[in-house]
């Protein structure tokens, strides 16, 4: 469904991603794992359109991604969530998930049903939509932030580590939405720091280093092979 | 000891200059608030609507069809402006926009001066009676300025408020990268804010025009007040702006009872510097940490 192929970024004239590919099929969840640097946010960024890819292709249902903008892929059907967030700060609760629910060609009784859905996932949501996004705590303003993905009805979440600095409660509530998200059919890319999380929940892993792929297999081949995750990420499962 | 009515006669002056200028400086905040450059070409979009406004008004007579004209006209041209000069420099260093904007301030300029020449125009007033207010005749026109500016602040604020396109603008306004993976067209949105931008400004330069006359050059005295009111006001506030529009003039009109109306003009300098120096983020917003 997702695809990359050989993808080059710059930033500038630094050099950050040097040939990545890798896939996600449709309703899978996978992971992408690497240390710090390696170009894990710089790889969900350009399938965004936010950098733009100097070569390779980035292939979403078939259709070239490469050089489209952000506001048409998002529209494709791709969601993203940053790692640090970009809730709107001054706009409330509710006004942050407008900019996802006001698109066209969504009914009324769809808008009340896509926002009810969001509350159930996220009832504290529901209480606070009134304040500013700004006002909320750093694990809501990470709720907040899947929540308003939810809202644009992706096909895939591209998600940048939403379990840094968050206590163990609110890792594990992330935990069961992306349960949650995966039961109701959606892809996810899942970048993440937390190794044990990312192999619980994914089917899948890859691991950069050094702006490439270097590591691809399913969850359990990694979980049975202690060397190979301290070879890369330089920590124990 | 000055008497009660004269600062009463002053407070009036100063909340309807103060209501005009709010309505200048309110589509300046808002352009500078998402291109994060100061619009130089501001002040030739209000001179040019007034131009409109008479145009419209020499063929229609009728003032309300020339205000809104002028305020459809200027849309489209600022939309079409924008389009054409500062979408492409999205993105870039400020200071191309900057300068684009000071270029369209040129072309602006002398093609208000070639279309329509050096002779001011003028339109009439739609409503010409006067009321006494003490001593002095004052008349309804400057009240009725004051009421419809405050009526299209109004409908801006709610529109901003509440509207879809007004939470796009405010949320492309705080972080324009985000906007667009939300699936926000945010080149449309720029263009839209434009085009707004510029309708406000032509409203203002019609509402003005019956006071003192429609000339190429009207449009520097008002700009260079609406850059003092959106940078005391803190830049990109719409609220701010407003408040700040209506404090400068009140300021303004009273120091005229002591000074003559083109030193009290200092007062309004004195305290941009004085927030420059305190309250760099605006005088009604708490300066952060
Ligand atoms: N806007 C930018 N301009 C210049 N260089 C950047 C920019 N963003 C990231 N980089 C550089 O690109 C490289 C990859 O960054 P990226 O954020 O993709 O890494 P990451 O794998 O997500 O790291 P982390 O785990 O710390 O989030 C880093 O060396 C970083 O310094
Ligand atoms: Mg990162």
């Amino acid at each position: 469904m997702l695809s990359l192929q050989d993808v080059h970024t710059y930033y500038g004239k630094s050099h950050v991603l040097h040939g990545v590919s890798l896939e996600v099929g449709p309703g899978e969840v996978v992971g992408l794992l690497g240390r710090n640097g390696v170009g894990k946010s710089t790889t969900l960024k350009t399938v965004m359109g936010l950098v733009r890819a100097a070569d390779g292709r980035v292939v979403f249902d078939g259709r070239d991604l490469t050089g489209l903008a952000p506001h048409h892929v998002a529209r494709l059907g791709i969601a993203w969530v940053p790692e640090d967030r970009r809730i709107f700060r001054l706009l409330t609760v509710m006004e942050n998930l407008r900019t996802g629910l006001d698109r066209q060609g969504v009914t009324e009784p769809r808008r009340r049903e896509l926002l009810d859905k969001v509350y159930a996932s996220f009832p504290v949501l529901r209480e606070r939509r009134h304040q500013a996004g700004g006002t909320l705590s750093g694990g809501e303003q990470q709720m907040l932030a899947i929540a308003r993905a939810m809202t644009l009805e992706p096909k895939i979440i591209l998600l940048d580590e939403p379990t840094e600095g968050l206590m163990p409660r609110m890792v594990a509530q992330i935990r069961e939405i992306i349960d949650v998200l995966r039961r109701d059919g959606l892809a996810i890319l899942l970048v993440e720091q937390n190794v044990p999380l990312t192999l619980e929940v994914c089917a899948r892993v890859y691991i950069m280093e050094k702006g490439q792929v270097r590591y691809r297999g399913p969850a359990g081949e990694l979980r049975a092979n202690e060397t190979i995750i301290h070879q890369y990420l330089g920590v124990s499962a | 000891m000055i008497p009660f009515e004269q600062l009463l006669v002053q407070a009036i002056n100063g909340i309807v200059t103060g209501m005009i200028l709010a309505l200048v400086a309110s589509g300046l905040t808002l352009i500078f608030g998402i291109m994060d450059v100061v619009n130089f070409a501001h002040g030739d979009l209000f001179m040019l609507g007034a131009y409109v406004g008479t145009t419209v008004f020499v063929t229609t007579g009728n003032f309300w069809l020339a205000l809104l004209g002028a305020c459809v006209t200027m849309a489209a041209l600022g939309a079409a402006l924008q389009i054409t000069t500062l979408r492409p420099l999205l993105g870039r260093d400020p200071l191309t926009t900057i300068l684009a904007t000071f270029g369209i301030s040129l072309v602006l300029q002398n093609y208000a001066l070639w279309q329509y020449g050096p002779v001011p125009r003028k339109i009439m007033e739609p409503l010409t009676g006067h009321f006494q207010l003490f001593h002095i005749e004052y008349p309804w026109y400057r009240l009725l300025i004051a009421m419809l500016s405050a009526v299209i602040i109004g409908g801006l604020w709610l529109f901003m408020k509440y509207g879809t396109y007004g939470i796009w603008i405010r949320a492309t306004t705080q972080d324009r990268l985000m906007a667009s993976a939300m699936g926000i067209p945010v080149p449309r949105v720029h263009t839209g804010v434009f085009a707004i931008g510029a309708a406000m400004a032509a409203a203002s330069g019609v509402l003005f025009a019956p006071l003192v006359g429609v000339n190429h050059a009207m449009g520097f005295d008002f700009t260079l007040r609406a850059f003092v009111v959106v940078v005391v006001g803190g830049m990109g506030n719409l609220g701010g702006s407003i408040l700040a529009s209506i404090f400068l003039s009140l300021l303004e009109a009273f120091a005229s009872l002591w000074v003559s109306p083109a030193q009290a003009v200092i007062v309004s300098f004195i305290v941009l510097i004085l927030t420059l120096l305190f309250r760099p983020t605006g005088l009604f917003v708490p300066t952060p940490k």
